[in-house]
């Protein structure tokens, strides 16, 4: 059973990064940082029982069915949204670009140049724009898989499909990521 | 060779996603001060939470033997538990039934005992329903009282 203070720890190392994950499925903060909070309390009141090893695995499901009761909801109150995959853009203004750009500015004035920061935050701004543009299982599959650092099999576990699937959308994933940074001039 | 490729593909595909995956761990650290304070907030909301949980159970775990023996408490009980909290109810059926069975042979065993007295005494039992005969008796109790 997780102690108060490992779950803390826990929380604590997961938070920004799922909040993130959540922005890039539902792009509105409000309603990533309801969908996180949902998480965390789900997480503690169902599962905190559980080894803190089991905890990633358990959250990261958590976190992805939240998600998907978001767009549940959503689908029945507009009519319009009626596949996670056939979302369209919101348009150039990003909610969060622009305090990105400012705050990480402020960050990095102590270690970087004001261009090579600049250059920076651009590149992290096409890269988190590129994945949104991903379809929704490609994204998930991606997200979990690479920034999460679950293996194959958890991977495929949380998001209820096989192993081969996963392999999949990574692959196409990490394609199209490649294709749409390379055509923008972006070399990692 | 194929395998190999594969492998080579597999590899490359790989260290790109981590490439990736740096420069959106990188980017997850600059999240705006309000944000990271609301992500804070609901941390420290899910932890009191996870207090309420614990308080909750040590509760249910301490209480759980008394609620049974009171019949009360939650269904997620197991069977046993509710099957312990009936007891009591059973307990009580029983006393009533016994009490009636025993009440009932006492009434029984009184009828028997006037039967038997008036059936074995000297005086038969038409006497009395004989009106000289009670004449004689109610004359006999006002000269006793008087004595």
């Amino acid at each position: 059973m997780a102690t108060e203070q490992e779950l803390s720890e826990f929380l604590k190392s997961v938070e920004k990064r799922a909040f993130k994950r959540s922005v890039y499925h539902v792009r509105n903060d409000e309603a990533a940082l309801d969908i996180v909070q949902d998480s965390m309390m789900k997480l503690v009141e169902h599962y905190s029982h559980k080894p803190p090893e089991e905890l990633p695995m358990l959250f990261q499901r958590i976190l992805s069915n939240t998600t998907l009761d978001w767009f549940r909801r959503q689908k029945t109150r507009n009519a319009l949204f009626s596949n996670l995959g056939d979302f369209e853009s919101e348009g150039d203004d990003g909610e969060f670009n622009l305090l990105e750009n400012l705050d990480s500015s402020d960050a990095s004035t102590q270690v970087e140049s004001a261009e090579s920061s600049t250059q920076r935050a651009q590149i992290f701004r096409e890269i988190e724009m590129e994945i949104q543009e991903l379809p929704a299982r490609q994204r998930e599959a991606f997200l979990m898989r690479y920034w999460e650092e679950l293996d194959v099999a958890e991977t495929a576990a949380a998001m209820g499909c096989s192993e081969g699937s996963v392999k999949t959308h990574c692959s196409r994933a990490v394609q199209a990521l490649n294709k749409a940074l390379r055509a923008k001039g972006i070399q990692l | 060779m194929k395998t190999m490729s594969v492998t080579a593909n597999l590899s490359a595909q790989d260290r790109y996603g981590r490439q990736l995956a740096a420069y959106l761990d990188a980017s997850a650290q600059q999240l705006p001060h309000d944000i990271s304070e609301r992500l804070r907030v609901a941390r420290q909301q899910a932890l009191g939470k996870y207090r309420e949980v614990q308080i909750r159970e040590t509760a249910s775990t301490s209480l759980g033997g008394g609620v049974a023996a009171l019949g009360g408490g939650e269904d997620e009980r197991g069977l046993w538990p509710r099957l312990v909290s009936l007891i009591p109810l059973l307990a009580l059926i029983a006393g009533l039934v016994t009490i009636q069975m025993v009440g009932t042979e006492q009434i029984a065993e009184e009828l028997a005992e006037l039967d038997a007295a008036i059936l074995t005494d000297d005086l038969p039992p038409d006497a009395y329903s004989d009106p000289g005969f009670a004449q004689f008796l109610k004359a006999r109790i006002d000269q006793l009282r008087q004595d």
